[in-house]
This record gives C-alpha cells, structure tokens and sequence, in this order.
C-alpha cells in the first residue's frame, strides 16, 4: 500500500523573521511531514522582512530530512513581486506556483500547482501535468470526490489536498488590515503583524464567521479533515497538506502521521486536533461537497 | 472604444443593441456560464436568433462560457463552444484551460477572449494565454488603476477590455471561494456568487436583516434603501469594529475615468450586469453610448455619475481600483 | 363573490382591467394567464422548476392581494384578502402602479428593490425567476386582457398612457419623501 505523505503549506501569516526562523528549526527537527513549503504566498509588500532566513532556513530542512518546495506569491503586480517569481523560478529546487505568471518562467521544469491556481478538472490537470506539473493541491472548495476524479485521470501527478488549517478564501487589491486602521495599503505599518493567525472577522448577529490577513480572507473556522487512509487510497490521493499556524504544528503533524498510518481513528484524530490551540472550530464541509463551514467529521 | 453591453434574456440582448451597444455577451443556460440565475440565460436556438438579430444591425455577440468545467463533465463546456461557434458567435469569453484549450483546437477560427475570470494582471500571464490559446483579447481583472492598465498593455501585444459600470468585485475574480463557504455554490462551481435561494430578508424591531445561508450581512433601518446580501458587500465586526470591512455596498462607474482608459490603450469598455433587466441595460447602455461617442469626439464624461446615479445597488458608486486611493 | 365584492369598491382596478364588470377579478386573470401561455409557451420556460410556486402579490395601496400560481395552461389567480399567506412561497409587495411597471418591463426590479419600493418575501430564487421570465416576455396590458389586433393596441395605448402618467405623479412623491 503506498504510503500517504505529509505536505507542510507555506506560512499566509506575517510573523517576523525569529518567529519563522525558530518555527521552521524546528518543524526540521521534530515534525513528521516529508515535504515543507517556505516563501511568502499572500504579500510582497512583507519579503524583504523574510528573504534573508530563507537560504538557511533551507539548508537545515533539507538537513532534517525533509523535501523543499519554494512557494510564489499568489497575486503577484509589482516589477519586485514579478522578478522575486521569477528568481525562485529559476531555482534549482521544486517551486510551488500560485498564479500562471510563474509558468512561463518554469514550465518544463518540475513544479507543484498550489491552492491559488484553478484546477478544477482533468483537462486542466494534464495541461499542467504535460508542462512540468508534479503535485497538484486544486482549490480548496472542491470535494473528495471531485478531486478524486481528477486524481483518478491524471495518474503520473500527486494530488494533495488542504487538510487542516484555516482556510484561504480570496484575495484582493486591498488591503483589510490597512483598511481597518484607515491606512492606505501603500503605507500599511505592517498592521497584519499583530494576528499571527489572522484577525477575526465576525457577522453583525455574532456568528464567527470569517479571517483577514492583509489582502487575503481566510475562514474563521479551521478545516480539520480526518479521512481514513484508505477513503484517500480509493480517491487516488497521495498527499495531504497542513497549513501552519501558531497552535503546535509537530503535534498536528504527529495527529495526522498517526491517522494516516492506521495508528489513530478519525475520531481520535479529531479529538487530538481540538485539544490544540486553534484559532477556530474544526470544519470539512468542502470535502464532502457541503459549505465549506460544514462539519461533517464531527457529527459522525 | 468598443462598448460591451450584458443580456440576460434575448429581449434584453434587443434592447442592448437598439441603445448603442457594439457588441452584447450572454451566455448559455446552465453552469457554463457565471450567472447562472434563475429564469436568466439563453438556449441554443435562442443564441442563434439573437446573433442573427446583431448581425443585422451590424453588431457583434460574444458568448460568455466563462466558469470552470466540473471533472467529469467536461464535455458539457466543450458543447457550449461548439454551439456558440455554430450558433455564429463573434467571440467565445472564457477562463478554463480546459474550455480554452478545447476552442482553440476544435475552432481555430473562432476568437477567444479571455475571461475576468482568469484574472491575468501581469505581462507574464497574458502571454502564457496568449501562446498557449492565440486569446485575441483579456479582459482585466477589476484590480488594476489606470496607471497600471497603461504599463500593461505597453508590455503585451493582445487587445484588452476594461469593466466600466455595474456589480463590483473586490477579490480577485475567479479565486474567491467566500461564496461557497457559506453556502456551497460559488462563481467556479455553479456560476452564482452568494445565490438567491440561500438569501432572506426578515423584518424585526431593529429593521430588515439580510441573510446568507443564516449568516446575517447586513440590516438596514425601515427606511434605508437596501442591497443584496452579496457576501464582500456586507457589514461585519472585526478588531472591534464593525464596518463594511471589504467593501460598501456600492457599485462601479468609471465614467468619469473614461477618456484615462482610452489613453491606457484599452480597447474595449465593459458593462457589467447580465442580471439585470433591460430597463437597467437600456438606460446603462445608452448613457454610456453618450459618454464613449463624447470622448471618442474629444470632450468628457463627467456627466455621466449623474446620469447613472439612481440605477446602482444602494444608489452610490465609486471609480474602484482605477484610482490607487480604493486600495 | 368576495371578489366581485371587493372589485366593486376598486375605481382603479377598473380602469386597469376593464372587462371587470362581467367576470370576477380572479377568474378573468387566471384565463387570461391560460390564454397568454397558449400563445407564448416559451413565456413560462424560464420559470422552470418556479412555476408551480405560489406567489402571494401584495399591492399595497388596494385592498386585496393576488395569489398567483404560474403554471402555463394551468395557471391559477386568486383575489384574496391581505392576510390570506398561508399557501404562498413567495412574497412581492409594492404599489400597484409600480408592480405594474415592473410587468410591462419599463421599470427596472432591481432599482425599486434597492429603494424599498417593492419589497420581497419568501424564496428569493423563485421571485428572481419571475422577474428574468416576464422582464423577457415583453407583455403588453393587451396580452393580459385577451385582447388582439386594433382592439388590443388601442387598449394598451390608453393603459400605458394612463400607467405612465400615474406613475411620474407617483415618483414625483416618492423623491419628495426621500427628500424631506
């Protein structure tokens, strides 16, 4: 039976560059996932804060064992933010693209396609299969069935799908962090810095509801999927990806290694992912074809 | 500038045509297309008719198959293409690399326009469009300031097509799943964006509260005009504040920044609302016909945020990100 | 009878529908709905799985309100009292000079929701599809009264006339009162 991996996502938050730094020392020593994203996704404005962690950030990974995959910005508009793609690119290492303006630059290379790009049938999966495409994570808004079926026709990629974490929603031009402190994005002070895993956006009844995180909206609610192993094998899912936040992310790590190697039920899973710091309640309507904001694990 | 006017129904593709439009987009009624509302859209012969009906008053209709194909199903878009090319349609719109693929090599000769819905906003992804599909034009994600729009089209060879009036998105198009968080159907999946069978208005003590899916979006006191309880337009509580956090409800009019547009290069001006009714597309429409034949001969269309004021959401409008002040 | 009762006291439903005197409201629309869907099948396509939905349609400034089922040839009106709800899905209100534009296709639903004009209730999906179905029919008065040829022209010249008359007097008072 193939063994399912464990994909950590690049980090949608601003920390600062120790807090990063100290996250990824030791997610490399400690974490039981094969595969780690690093790069800023959600804003260019915040690289230069993080592109000088990077190299080393890198080399101790890799040291740890674990596979490195570059991620590019989601929305890249600026020349900066258009060459930075680019320039990882042109990397040697696995580069994630978020937004076709990548493909151009790597295509005939190896790449992953991220949550940010639209794949949202077997088409479009082998275009990109045909043009270097490796592992596909497909928006999160798709269900296991859907994503199945893709995975099911387009054997020679990984398909990978966003397990837990809040998730990522939309991006914008506008920034809600600046908007909300009245600045304007160009001189935003970085207010985004203050909600490590996003700020809470809740409707005017009360209900929690929703995240910002400088131009991008997230879901108030954690997507906690628990499948079993084989609901994955029969799906033709080989990868599930782990989105970091500031809750222990080793422990949710070592929740999934368990579940996916048949050590630990869903239910026990689920337990052991509530008993952690989440910024939300555990959601995975999306999997099941529901509103995203479903629970269905927790019902069963 | 071409002026790109919305039908929703072959009378308003009619009335589109009869009050100035150059060319109207529609689309197919079922999931390929993103306004996939109830009562809205055409049938194939209703297609051929009204591209009969342009043609014989010199305009053009470009067809709107612009959602993204559901695996399995992939053949419904592909039909879509094929009907809107027998169908004699001008252009297909559209933002699927598998529609996209498909239109260009089953129907070299048909023109592929390239969907907001794909939003390409940089040189880098224009091309690839551009190479991979021979897309003969984009049209431009409603994030770009003028500025921006005229460094674009000075770096890429490929005619583009800017949103003028109407419904205003403010995420990025064709990457924005809030819709579906609530309620299961978003724009890529089913072609509605926060749908009507998930919306309620109910009146109590304090006003009329719009929901989505139970999620409250907004209220409104008695005698304050209401919206339509589209997720990024509604009132919400964060850090302590409660304000329309992603945006008012208001909705587009770049009337006044059209003479910008055209220095920009645009090629095309794009009147968003296949929703809407004809009596809204006519008076759109026509209004806009005015303003387009004004600069073309020279003069401004300051005008025109008057003339259109009363058909908008909530009645107040804004330039968008055309000005870099939206951000 | 309740509605030849209610007619009666109703200068202005004469005026709009003039055969009034010999068929009771309710009957002479569900015909003329029946007549319609003969001519113009296609006309209730667009309601699709809607037009078994039961509309209640509230027009504010009458005493009575219309059930309305839309349902092609086996279309059913009913004039009923204001508080007779319990078997609709679907709630519209709003003047009936304005419920009326909204009808011929010279007034735009949108706008008049925004502003509270008309006012809709119940399950929204089914009121849209009502909308997009008639804002495609381009009914004339003459479609809804049964009436063909010279006869109907000249019926809907005279109603539109009047409607269009009423209804600048009408906003003429709805922008004061936004004003004030």
């Amino acid at each position: 039976m193939p063994r399912i991996a464990l994909t950590l996502g690049p980090v949608f938050f601003h920390w600062p560059a120790d807090r990063l730094a100290d996250f990824y020392r030791r997610i490399a020593d400690q974490a039981a996932v094969d595969r780690v994203h690093v790069g800023e996704v959600v804003c260019g404005k915040r690289m230069p804060f993080s592109d000088s962690i990077w190299p080393e950030v890198i080399e101790r990974l890799e040291r740890g064992g674990k596979e490195v995959v570059l991620s590019t910005l989601a929305a890249p508009a600026t020349v900066r933010e258009r060459r930075a793609v680019n320039d990882w690119c042109s990397e040697g290492r696995l580069v994630e693209i978020n937004d076709v303006t990548a493909i151009p630059a790597r295509s005939g290379q190896a790449f992953v396609i991220g949550p940010f790009v639209n794949v949202y049938n077997e088409s479009t999966a082998r275009f990109f299969a045909a043009r270097g495409a490796r592992t596909i994570c497909p928006p999160v808004e798709l269900s296991l069935d859907a994503i199945g079926s893709i995975a099911r026709n387009c054997s020679d990629v990984d398909f990978e799908i966003f397990a837990f974490g809040r998730l990522p929603l939309a991006l914008s031009g506008r920034c809600y962090h600046a908007r909300l402190n009245n600045l304007h994005k160009d001189s935003c002070q970085f207010t985004c810095e203050q909600d490590p895993d996003g700020l809470a956006v809740d409707t005017i009844g009360g209900q929690e509801f929703l995240a910002v995180n400088g131009v991008q909206t997230l879901s108030n609610q954690v997507q906690a999927f628990c499948p079993t192993p084989e609901d994955l094998r029969a799906q033709g899912i080989r990868r599930l990806r782990l989105s970091p936040h500031t809750a222990d992310m080793v422990a949710v790590a070592e929740a999934y290694r368990g579940l996916l190697d048949g050590a630990q039920s869903p239910a026990s899973t689920r337990f052991a992912l509530s008993c952690l710091d989440l910024p939300g309640g555990m959601v995975d309507g999306y999997l099941s074809g529901k509103p995203g904001f479903h629970s269905e694990g927790q019902s069963t | 500038m071409e002026l790109i006017c919305p039908a929703g129904t072959p009378a308003t593709l009619r009335a589109a045509v009869v009050a100035g439009a150059d060319a109207v987009y529609c689309g197919f009624r079922n999931e390929t297309n993103a306004r996939n509302f109830p009562g809205l859209n055409f049938s194939t012969a209703e297609l051929a008719e009204g591209v009969r009906f342009a043609h014989d008053h010199g305009k053009k209709v470009l067809v709107a198959i612009n959602t993204f194909a559901q695996p399995g199903r992939v053949d419904l878009w592909h039909k879509a293409v094929d009907e809107a090319a027998q169908c004699g349609a001008d252009a297909v719109i559209a933002a699927d690399l598998a529609v996209l693929d498909h239109a260009a090599n089953c129907h070299p000769g048909l023109r592929l326009h390239l969907s907001v819905q794909a939003a390409a906003s940089t040189p880098e992804a224009v091309k690839f469009y551009v190479d991979a599909f021979r897309v003969r034009r984009v049209v431009l994600p409603r994030v770009l300031s003028v500025q921006e729009i005229a460094a674009l089209n000075r770096m890429i060879d490929v005619e583009t097509e800017a949103f003028v009036f109407g419904g205003l998105c403010v995420m990025v198009e064709g990457r924005c799943y809030l819709s579906s968080y609530a309620t299961g159907k978003s724009p890529n999946l089913s072609g509605v964006c926060s749908p009507p069978e998930h919306v309620t208005y109910e009146d109590d003590a304090e006003g009329t509260a719009a929901r989505l899916a139970g999620f409250t979006i907004d209220r409104y006191a008695q005698s304050q005009p209401t919206g339509y309880p589209t997720l990024c337009k509604g009132r919400f509580t964060a850090g302590g504040k409660t304000s329309y956090l992603f945006e008012d409800p208001v909705s587009l009019n770049a009337g006044g920044v059209l003479a910008g547009l055209k220095a920009a290069g645009v090629t095309a001006l794009k009147i968003e609302g296949r929703q809407r009714g004809k009596a809204y597309v006519t008076e759109v429409v026509r209004a806009f016909r005015r303003a387009v034949d004004a600069v073309e001969a020279g003069g401004d269309a300051a005008e025109i945020d008057r003339i259109l004021a009363g058909m908008s959401e909530g009645g107040r409008q804004t330039e968008g990100a055309y000005k870099k002040t939206w951000r | 009878m309740a509605d030849e009762q209610r007619d009666g006291s109703l200068p202005l439903a004469r005026i709009l529908f003039p055969k009034i005197g010999a068929l009771p409201l309710g009957t002479l629309l569900t015909k003329a709905l029946r007549d319609l869907a003969k001519r113009q099948p296609n006309l209730f396509d667009r309601l699709g799985e809607h037009k078994s939905a039961c509309f209640f349609v509230d027009p504010t400034d009458l005493s009575f309100a219309f059930l309305v089922v839309p349902d092609g040839e086996r279309s059913l009106v009913r004039v009923v009292g204001k508080s007779e709800t319990s078997s609709a899905a679907v709630f519209i209100s709003g003047p009936i000079l304005m419920l009326l534009g909204l009808l011929d296709g010279s007034l735009d639903g949108d706008a008049l929701f925004f502003r509270r004009i008309v006012s809709i209730g119940g399950r929204t999906e089914a009121v849209l599809a009502l909308r997009n179905a008639i804002d495609d029919a381009e009914l004339r008065p003459a479609d809804l009264l049964g009436l063909h040829g010279a006869l109907g022209r000249l019926a809907d010249n005279a109603i539109l006339g009047s409607l269009r008359a009423a209804r600048r007097l009408a906003c003429r008072g709805l922008d004061q009162g936004e004003r004030s």
